[in-house]
Parts: C-alpha cells; structure tokens; sequence
C-alpha cells in the first residue's frame, strides 16, 4: 500500500509507514494474511480452511537441479509475431495441433 | 530433633514436660488423666486477642540461627550426602540410532558434515533461463520448484550451522549459490504467469472460433479442414519421426529447448492417436 499524499512530502517521504503515522484502525500485517478470526473476548479461533498447506509433489526419479550447466548457453526463443511467447493465437494453434482434447 | 523444626517456645514446653515425665514417673501411676504438665495445643496456647492488641507473629525471620552453635537454617535445605552419580565417559556410550531415511536429511548436503566447505558450494550452473522453462510441462515446473525449496533449505541450514559453529568463511559462496536459486525460481513464476495469461487471451480468442465449441457439450475443437487419406498416412510417418527426433534430443541435453512452434500448423498434420513424447508447452 500507498501513505497518504500528506504523508509522501516532506519529513515522511524516505521513512516507512509505521502505525504511530496513521490514525488508528490501521493495519500494518506481515503480508501473510489471516489463518482465522478474533473473538470478541479476545481469543482467536483458527480457521483451518484458511491454514496454509503446501504440496509437495513426488520428486522420485525426477533428475532437474536447480541449475543448468554452464556450458550450455543461455537458450532464447525465436518468436515471429510481435507478443512472442504470449501469443494467443500461436497458444490456441498449439492447443489445436495437440488435438484440442483439454 | 522434631522440636527444633517448630518455634522455640514450643521447644522450651516440649522440655519442660518431658523433664517432668522424668522426674515424676511414679506420680503419673497415681495421676492418670494430666500426662503433660502444661497443655501444648496451639488453641489453648493462643492469647486472646483484644481490638487493637498486636499480632503475634514472629517478626524475626531468623531467630534461634546462630553460627557459633550451628544450628543451621530454620528451613530445611534441599542438599543431600548422597553420592552422585558418575556420568559415563562418550566412547563407553552405545552408538545412537538414527533413521538413514529420514526426511531431515534432506536438509544436509551431505551425511558427513554439517555444511558444506566453500570449493563445493561454489560448485553450481547458471540458473534457468524463462525460455527453457517454457518447454516444460506444469509438472515438472511444480517439482523443479520443490527441488529449488529443499536447495534453499539446504544453504540455509549449512549458514546457520556455519553461524553457530563459527565455522569461518563460506557465506558469501552460499550467498551467490543461493542468488542463482532464487533466479531459476523467479523464471518458474515467469514461465507460468506468462502462461496463465497467454491461456486467458486464448480462451477470448476461441469464443470467437467457430472450429471450438466452449459450451461443454461434444467435442471442444473440431477440424474444418481434411488431409486425403494417401496424404494423411505419409505426413503422419513424416511427422512420427520428427517427434521421435525431438525426443530423443531432449532427453540428451536436459535443457535443450525445442524449437519454437510453428505459427500456424495445420491440425490434420498430426494424427488423431499421436501420443506426445513430452507436450512442449507454448
């Protein structure tokens, strides 16, 4: 998020936001998002739809490292419209030569 | 001594009426009902307490200790003389058991040691380019994203050892390793991105093509064009081989990437039952 124009000009503008800047209600987070909810008497109850859960996919016989040898080049493609690797066009002609089932 | 553990006082009566039991032992054959010359429950002890009389309690939290007569704390202290035991020497101990297979192994580059030594961390490729990301499959990309994550880990782990062991130099290896990481997983985000929203313009591109049916019902694409049937068999042999060719040219390398699509090519080229070695995706 943006501070206010107010706060961009002068003093504030190489300092970051910090609650103590803005009236209150302001929530600064961590960028992680809610994993439930607050009661009203305090508690938090979590909400495990709301948890992170993270899948880790087979990695057995799966041979790709994280870097490539260097003494391959840098690959990069020829495109010959002007989107390059965007194309739609080129994506639904591709879609159509893989027998268009998915 | 129990009398000692309780105020003093009531150490004093405790005296005065076993010296009295000693001393008149054949009176108390005569005199059955008084055993103790005074009484000494508490109740009776207790004075009667008047508005504003003071309180009775012991104010000195140290009374009857004396270092000359060593009589010790009033409390009981926690300290024993029995003998501790001898901790066995390392190399007496049985070797401890652990699971070669356990996941967490997975956070060591190796078994050996703890983090790896400067030369071998240095020891790494460039990253992957967006481009031969491009090729890869949407399974291979969500592995080579967990392979990426267990690397990390691993760098982490050997930086935090190398923290707390003061292990020496080495970070600014780890660093750099883990730079490249982070720019083969910048180019999987890329690669996938680019993707979704090229799929997105494709699907607003296809409402519009009669040859693709979106609703759901029937087949989802079909050809207005056909091949004639000699036609049809000697481009299909044709177009097997090549396939095979690539194939054959991406398992060598690994990275290699196949050559860009054409344009547009003509769907009736590729037969209906042609099973791709390893869909290249746009």
């Amino acid at each position: 998020m943006q501070p206010t124009r107010v706060l961009q000009a002068l003093r504030y503008r190489r300092l970051r936001l910090t609650t103590k800047d803005v009236n209150k209600g302001f929530y600064k987070g961590t960028r992680t998002g809610s994993m439930g909810r607050h009661t009203k008497h305090g508690g938090y109850i979590i909400d495990w739809n709301k948890v992170r859960t993270y899948v880790c996919p087979s990695l057995e016989g799966f041979k790709l490292t994280p870097f490539v040898t260097r003494n391959m080049p840098r690959t990069f493609g020829r495109y010959e419209t002007k989107l390059g690797p965007k194309d739609p066009e080129m994506y639904l002609a591709r879609w159509k030569a893989e027998n268009g089932l998915d | 001594m129990a009398s000692a553990a309780i105020r003093p006082s009531l150490g004093a009566f405790g005296r005065i009426s076993s010296a009295a039991a000693a001393t008149t032992a054949p009176r108390s054959l005569v005199s059955t009902t008084q055993t103790a010359s005074l009484s000494t429950t508490t109740s009776l002890l207790k004075r009667h307490k008047y508005p504003g009389a003071r309180d009775n309690k012991d104010y000195s939290k140290h009374r009857g200790e004396s270092a000359i007569r060593r009589t010790g704390t009033r409390w009981r202290l926690s300290m024993s003389d029995e003998p501790l035991p001898k901790p066995v020497p390392r190399e007496q101990l049985p070797p401890i058991e652990t699971d070669p297979d356990h996941g967490l192994w997975e956070f060591f580059a190796n078994r050996k040691t703890v983090a790896n030594a400067p030369e071998e961390d240095a020891k790494y490729g460039r990253s992957w380019s967006v481009e031969e990301l491009r090729h890869k499959s949407w399974d291979d990309l969500h592995r080579l994203w967990w392979v990426c994550v267990k690397e990390r880990n691993r760098i982490a782990t050997a930086n935090w050892e190398r923290n707390k062991s003061k292990l020496g130099f080495g970070e600014a290896e780890a660093l750099a390793r883990d730079r490249e990481v982070r720019a083969t997983m910048r180019a999987i985000k890329h690669a996938l991105t680019e993707r979704f929203y090229t799929w997105e313009d494709a699907v607003k591109l296809a409402e519009n093509d009669p040859e693709v049916n979106l609703t759901g019902d029937g087949p989802a694409f079909t050809p207005r064009d056909y091949l004639e049937e000699g036609e049809a068999t000697a481009a299909e042999g044709e177009q097997q081989q090549q396939v095979a060719e690539a194939a054959e040219a991406a398992e060598e390398t690994a990275v290699k990437a196949q050559p860009a699509p054409p344009v547009t090519p003509d769907p009736a080229m590729i037969p209906a039952s042609q099973p791709q070695a390893e869909a290249p995706r746009l």
